[in-house]
């Protein structure tokens, strides 16, 4: 039976972890980033500091671990298998770690050179990302709503790298473009039609495995992906025919399909058979309720457009969405991934006499480490209001959550070598 | 638990990883030539199908409105 374990011709964790334990670096350095630049970083959207941190955390955070885990996962939830995985690892986590640095450097100090750059080398890298990827995608058959979601989804992330990269080029080449029009696209492509979706797609495997849960209902699962991507299609055919009341209709579907589903993901997590709140239900709660009220901003903007003409507005929406929302959902999946996978490298290198995943990471780590990031995002809102007060606190707090993960997951990694060197049964 | 579509079934719908796995694996070395068994999932197994296929059984599955993948085997 334990050789059948060693079923999955999975990636080797090399190929993963690179990214894993890359992400909360750049977390940390938006921290550190904050702490520098103090109050002026919340003066607007358009402030450099606060455009550099915000692409520290969304390239450097966010779309590393989304990459590196779907090179992972791809062939365990689509059956779908990557060539050379390993080598894909390599250059991929390269050109996102150098580019998202080169990226904010260019916004944070204004260098032309180095945002056309950066903008450029993240584009090359993602695009030769979605061709090798697609390639495994689209090779097989669309037999459930996460493969169906997946497919969605690579066009999401294409749609929003090449707004990305026509901003950061029209930045710094001066070239005349609607910038604000073109920003609040790049996002939505970005959060709705690649993060979203890419985020509902996994939800459906992973939510009723890690917590025990229900299973989502299958209409719904099909449907949600399709009105993601129609909408934010539709969004960008409002805002080429410059159609404000059409873009305003896309925000609001948007934000209310995003409710629909954390609400359903709330209802299902209330079902759930695992007794015990462990730190993924807490990081998945704190994201889902994060996601609601980040959501219900846009949606309040839509009947009621005085709200978005507020400074803070655009603040709060990316704090809610993206520290409190997205942030705590690849958290909360990565403290589930890296012990499983250390486990399961470890099992079939032992021979089934691998440790409880628990003595490779233990939930009091993770669950003290979730209190640091849960104060971090109640902070970054509080310092909205009062920047004057509450910035280097934030920053302060967003530096001890990250430093605190980077230590749990390397700490994962320690016990998982120390195992494998020694290979004596725990 | 009686199922209409076989009536050797491993409903996995609650179990943590590796069990499902480890449970229809067990079911399938009791199976008898022409004998089908039901497995429930709320996520479709792809490294189980892959095993499946290398010890030739047969299978079929289907998606129902709960979100349930009902996945017959057989040989």
């Amino acid at each position: 039976m334990q050789a059948l374990l060693s079923f999955d011709k999975s990636p080797p964790f090399a190929a993963p972890l690179r990214f894993f334990l890359t992400a909360p670096l750049f977390a940390l350095a938006a921290g550190l980033l904050l702490l520098a630049e103090g109050a002026d970083m919340f003066a607007s959207r358009w402030s450099p500091g606060l455009l550099a941190a915000t692409h520290l955390i969304t390239i450097g955070f966010m779309l590393q671990v989304m990459l590196g885990a779907l090179i992972q996962i791809l062939p365990v939830v689509a059956g779908a298998n990557l060539q050379h995985p390993l080598a894909v690892a390599r250059w991929l986590h390269g050109g996102l770690s150098i580019g998202a640095l080169l990226l904010a450097s260019g916004f944070l100090f204004a260098q032309p050179a180095l945002l056309s750059s950066g903008a450029l080398l993240l584009g090359i890298n993602i695009a030769a990302f979605l061709v090798v990827t697609g390639r495994a995608l689209y090779s097989v058959p669309t037999t459930s709503p996460t493969i169906g979601g997946l497919k969605f989804a690579l066009f999401g992330l294409a749609g929003a790298v090449a707004l990305g990269v026509v901003l950061a080029l029209a930045l710094a080449q001066g070239w005349a473009v609607p910038r604000p029009a073109l920003t609040d696209l790049h996002a939505a492509w970005a959060l709705s039609g690649w993060a979203g979706i890419l985020l509902a797609a996994m939800a459906y495997v992973v939510v009723p495995m890690f917590q025990l849960t229900p299973g989502y209902p299958a209409r719904p699962s099909w449907w949600l992906p399709r009105v993601l991507l129609g909408l934010v299609l539709a969004w960008t055919l409002a805002a080429l025919l410059e159609w404000p009341l059409a873009i305003a209709l896309a925000q609001g579907l948007t934000a209310l399909a995003g409710i629909a589903f954390a609400v359903l993901t709330l209802r299902l997590q209330a079902q759930r058979r695992r007794a015990r709140a462990d730190a993924t239900y807490l990081y998945w709660q704190l994201g889902l309720y994060s996601t609601i009220f980040g959501l219900f901003l846009p949606l309040t903007a839509t009947v009621w457009p005085a709200l978005a003409d507020w400074p803070g507005y655009s603040l709060l929406v990316g704090i809610l969405l993206l520290v409190g929302g997205f942030m705590s959902f690849i958290v909360g999946m990565l403290y589930k991934i890296v012990p499983f996978l250390a486990w399961l490298h470890l099992q079939n290198a032992c021979g089934g006499t691998a440790p409880n995943m628990n003595r490779l990471l233990s939930e009091n780590a993770m669950q003290r480490q979730f209190m640091a990031h849960a104060l971090a995002v109640a902070l970054l809102l509080a310092a909205v209001v009062r920047p004057d007060w509450l910035a280097l606190p934030a920053g302060a707090a967003l530096v001890l959550a990250n430093g605190w993960l980077l230590y749990n997951l390397m700490g994962a990694v320690g016990r998982y070598r120390r195992h494998l060197a020694e290979k004596v049964p725990a | 638990m009686i199922h209409p579509k076989s009536k050797q079934v491993v409903d996995a719908r609650y179990m943590a990883p590796p069990e499902p796995f480890v449970r229809t694996m067990e079911m399938l070395e009791t199976l008898k030539p022409g004998e089908t068994m039901l497995l429930l999932l709320f996520r479709e197994p792809h490294p189980l199908y892959k095993v499946l296929r290398q010890n030739g059984h047969t299978y079929e599955t289907e998606l129902v409105a709960d979100g349930t993948f009902e996945i017959l085997i057989w040989r």
